[in-house]
């Protein structure tokens, strides 16, 4: 998962919350990557799960109401 | 015919000894540098090209090099500055090598350092710069085998040319010698040499 291509990320609050999402994404078998939050979108220090557009749908069905999303963005390479 | 102007610049650290050549070429013909390292051998070439002079370097029983710059007749010499090349020259002596000690990052918090480590990795395959070499020893093994979360990440490394050693003492201790996923068994020997030789080491 690391083609240059378009690619989304969800930011999460806490370190925590992306731990959390990460293991109903995992339990439910839906592909994503856990990887530093982008420069572009913060300076600081942080990690988010990055995804395949296909995917979106699935994964925002399978995190609602059990982690809170902060946001999700498009990365263009 | 003027006089050769000697210019010693051994024992000095980059970038004296081209700063040194530098100003005795505008001001003489020709002048004999003596260096003592590749890097200001390199650097002292370089300008004496870039300002359009005969170069010629040869070098000494005694390990330093006698680079001789002349001026070539009607020649106008460059007006740029010369920039020279310190760090790139240090950073070309040895591969660029990272050792996973561990698997995860740092210590302290090991559920905070396996997001670390993934999140390292992710980084590593983004750069343009990509190490030579990644050793893998102690718990660090456990990158490399069959169910670990940055197994896709290394593969992709070593597809790309990066080099992978894993110690097999560590492998065997933790029984997973069948399942290794990248990278080569290897030991003691490969490790320390790969280690000593290393132009720059990190361990994450």
């Amino acid at each position: 998962m690391n083609a240059q291509t378009p690619y989304h990320v969800i930011l999460f609050k806490s370190v925590s919350c992306v731990l959390k999402a990460e293991k109903i994404l995992k339990a439910q078998k839906l592909p994503h990557k856990l990887i530093p939050v982008p420069r572009e979108i913060s300076p600081e220090c942080g990690i988010c799960l990055r995804f395949e557009a296909a995917m979106q749908d699935q994964i925002k069905a399978a995190l609602a109401d059990k982690v809170d999303i902060e946001e999700i963005r498009m990365i263009a390479r | 015919m003027s006089e050769i102007k000697i210019v010693d610049a051994t024992g000095l650290a980059c970038p004296q000894p081209v700063v040194l050549a530098k100003q005795a070429i505008e001001a003489c013909e020709q002048v004999r540098v003596i260096v003592d390292n590749d890097t200001a051998l390199e650097n002292v070439k370089r300008m004496g090209t870039k300002l359009g002079c005969e170069v010629k370097a040869e070098k000494k029983n005694d390990g330093t090099f006698e680079i001789d710059l002349k001026r070539k007749a009607g020649v106008i010499e460059s007006k740029e500055d010369f920039v020279p090349s310190c760090a790139a020259q240090a950073v070309s002596s040895g591969p660029f090598v990272i050792a996973f000690a561990g698997d995860k990052m740092g210590r302290g918090n090991d559920e905070l350092g396996s997001v670390l480590i993934r999140a390292f990795l992710d980084t590593v395959c983004m750069q343009k710069e990509r190490p030579d070499v990644m050793i893998f020893y102690n718990t660090g093994v456990k990158l490399t085998v069959q169910g670990s979360e940055v197994l896709d990440d290394l593969k992709g490394l070593e597809s790309l040319g990066v080099k992978m050693l894993v110690c097999g003492t560590c492998l065997n201790y933790f029984e997973v010698k069948d399942q290794l996923g990248v990278g080569v068994v290897s030991n003691m020997y490969d490790i320390l040499e790969t280690m000593s030789k290393a132009g720059r080491l990190l361990t994450p």
